[in-house]
């Protein structure tokens, strides 16, 4: 199996209280309570901490973007993956990705991530976001019912712009352009695309469809992915693609430490920050018409995997650490007991791609450098041959030989 | 339900409620949804044939994918009147509904008698930000109503509940909502500035004068920038004045429709 290395970008300094009326970590939230200065240093920690990973065997060093929120301060993962693709090596630079609806004209999308493929030597996977309602239809003041469309029309123009052998107009309904003749072009042709989702029947078949990775991007665990998980599982059987692990990602917080009580001692409070700071108010969450009226119905239908008590719980900070393990949220503890959980997680959901959440909240940076250590010599080495029989189409070859070439490998006891 | 097909554009089933007789009138809903045999439009139809469309995206009424922008719109319209048979109709237009009667007023004035708009989103005011309709939902319902205490329970509607379908009003509102979004997100200013001179009709502007969404300020401007236009102002009411304040609407409203 496949991990890449990710962190939300999530502001150190925040009270335990927001102080606003509606208290949220996105689109109003007072701009006083950040220093620009912290959030510099933030930025060169987060950039130390991938290059390590680079250098530890992490199949991929993974960005996202996020606007106006303190849960992660990446307006463009474009400009972190540029700080990583000239200063690494082997991983992959995974960006998960672009909100598409937002950049205007895409165009700009099909540009920066093939300079990114070439200062990386073809190490990009392209990743199509939809964007969270706080991102698009907030910050970024883009009507709901457009959304969809929107990214379609950008999705259908930048994998032209990547493939097409001459230059060509593109008359969309919101993009109109008489020449799309994009330079650079990625080295890998047409990068890998991911396209994360929260369960919905038409990205499903989308990513199907166009042979996408598909991504179900939450931190709340294996027992609250498993349903949607398994109805992926099923529309795959369904359509009649392979079952093949490496079309889906999964992203897990993860807190390795030399001791179960060193573990709680180390992280415990980063985690409580994680979940306690990430608050958005109900009308930013559920704009009319981000979801479609099928996919709300499906929600209704489908079977929970973690209430929204539990979340509320969560947030609330009244989940003690281990009971954040036990249901999931993190996978905390020693090498042996990590190694374990993640395979039991891996195996269970089929799941190829694990995105592992290596620093969340307030973590100090040696904590975190400590956790990519202890994952990247201890944990990853004994479970890189899981689903080794099946072909990885969705991480990029060069980045593949590079990886399998350095990785640290398993260590076998003297004697 | 009546079936318009528009040359190059699409076809539309529309859901239109009609009642009554006498001179034409038509009257097109707000943000939320069609108010339905709501007492209000009963009583417009003791004097006049009121035609009341589910807008394209709301509730029955299909099409919405067709709709491109605004002028997609106020062409729909233009093709409804046409398809009544009427020369020319009285338009009243409430909220969104006011801010498309406006668009068509604008662009097809040969076919509006008298039009009437009623609490009208369609402009913006940067030195009166008015409160955003997609907000909080307590701030939405302070800024809606003028007496949040006395909301109608049910409000009018023209949703009919299906046993089959315990969820049905929550869709129904879910998808309403989606479709307004399309013109007023994230401020419902598709350039009606730009068009209102060129309204013939004689028009009134009605607004409730605690209207939160459409302030009074609003309203003023509406009736500055089309010619030939009066302001009502109804105490007592908000977003919704032919709810809060029925009789002084009607009244108001008939008065100008019958000069």
């Amino acid at each position: 199996m496949k991990f890449h290395w990710f962190a939300e970008a999530t502001y150190n300094d925040l009270p335990e209280r927001l102080p606003q009326k509606n208290p949220s970590s996105a689109v109003d939230l007072p701009m006083d309570l950040v220093d620009s200065r912290k959030v510099g240093e933030h930025y060169k920690m987060f950039i130390r901490l991938m290059q390590q990973a680079d250098t530890l065997g992490w199949d991929g060093l993974a960005v996202n973007e996020h606007h106006q929120t303190t849960f992660a301060m990446t307006p463009s993962p474009n400009l972190l993956a540029a700080s990583l693709a000239g200063t690494t090596e082997n991983a992959a630079i995974l960006i998960i990705g672009d909100s598409l609806a937002l950049y205007n004209p895409p165009n700009r999308v099909a540009e920066e991530m093939a300079y990114l493929d070439c200062l990386s030597d073809g190490r990009v996977i392209a990743g199509f976001v939809f964007g969270t309602p706080m991102d698009t239809a907030f910050a970024y003041g883009i009507s709901p019912a457009e959304l969809r469309d929107r990214f379609h029309e950008a999705r259908d123009l930048i994998t032209r712009a990547w493939t097409a052998d001459e230059p060509f107009a593109f008359n969309g309904k919101y993009n109109k352009l008489r020449y799309v003749n994009v330079l650079p072009r990625p080295v890998q042709g047409r990068p890998p695309i991911w396209v994360p989702g929260s369960g919905s029947l038409e990205t499903w078949d989308l990513v199907l469809d166009e042979d996408y990775c598909y991504g179900y991007l939450s931190f709340f665990g294996l027992d609250n992915a498993r349903p949607i998980v398994q109805g992926f599982w099923d529309r795959v059987q369904e359509r009649g693609f392979e079952i093949n692990p490496f079309r889906m990602a999964f992203t897990q917080l993860i807190c390795v430490a030399d001791s179960d009580k060193e573990a709680e001692r180390d992280y415990a409070e980063a985690v409580n920050y994680f979940f306690t700071r990430q608050k958005a108010p109900l009308h930013y969450a559920t704009p009319p018409g981000y979801m479609t009226i099928a996919s709300q119905r499906e929600g209704l239908r489908r079977q929970r995997g973690i209430g929204a008590d539990v979340r509320q719980r969560a947030a609330n900070g009244e989940l003690s650490f281990w009971e954040a393990d036990e249901l999931g949220f993190i996978v905390a503890g020693t090498p042996e007991r990590v190694r374990q959980r993640l395979e039991t997680l891996a195996t269970e959901l089929h799941v190829g791609q694990l995105i592992t959440c290596m620093h969340m909240g307030n973590l100090p940076e040696e904590t975190a450098a400590k956790n990519n250590e202890l994952f990247g010599r201890q944990v990853a080495p004994h479970l890189r041959d899981l689903f080794t029989d099946f072909e990885d189409r969705w991480t990029p070859a060069v980045s593949q030989q590079r990886v399998a070439a350095g990785a640290p490998k398993i260590t076998v006891p003297a004697n | 339900m009546r079936t318009l097909d528009i040359a190059n554009v699409g076809t539309f089933d529309v859901n239109l409620w009609t009642a009554g007789s006498g001179s034409p009138v038509l009257f097109l809903h707000g943000y939320e949804r069609h108010p339905g045999g709501a007492p209000f439009l009963q009583r417009l139809a003791a004097s006049h044939t009121v035609y009341a469309p589910e807008q394209p995206g709301y509730g029955n009424s299909t099409g919405f994918e067709h709709v491109q922008d605004i002028f997609d719109l106020a062409l729909f319209y233009r093709e409804l009147v046409r398809s009544l048979g009427v020369e020319r109709i009285d338009v009243i237009g409430h909220s969104t509904g006011g801010m498309v009667a406006a668009e068509l007023a604008a662009l097809s004035p040969e076919i509006i008698g008298k039009l009437v708009l009623v609490d009208a989103f369609g402009l913006w005011l940067d030195d009166q930000p008015a409160q955003d309709p997609f907000g909080a939902a307590d701030e939405v319902k302070a800024a809606k109503w003028h007496d949040p205490a006395a909301i109608p329970n049910p409000e009018p509607t023209i949703f009919v509940p299906d046993p089959e379908d315990p969820h049905g009003e929550i869709f129904f509102q879910a998808q309403n909502l989606a479709t307004a979004t399309k013109f007023m997100w994230p401020i419902a200013d598709r350039g009606l500035r730009r068009r209102l001179p060129y309204v013939r009709a004689r028009s009134l502007v009605v607004n409730g004068a605690s209207d939160g969404l459409v302030p009074t300020a609003y309203a003023k401007e509406f009736v500055r920038l089309i010619p030939q236009c009066e302001l009502a102002v109804i105490a007592d009411a908000g977003h919704y004045p032919f709810i809060e304040q029925e009789d002084e609407f009607i009244a108001t409203v008939e008065k100008f429709l019958s000069a």
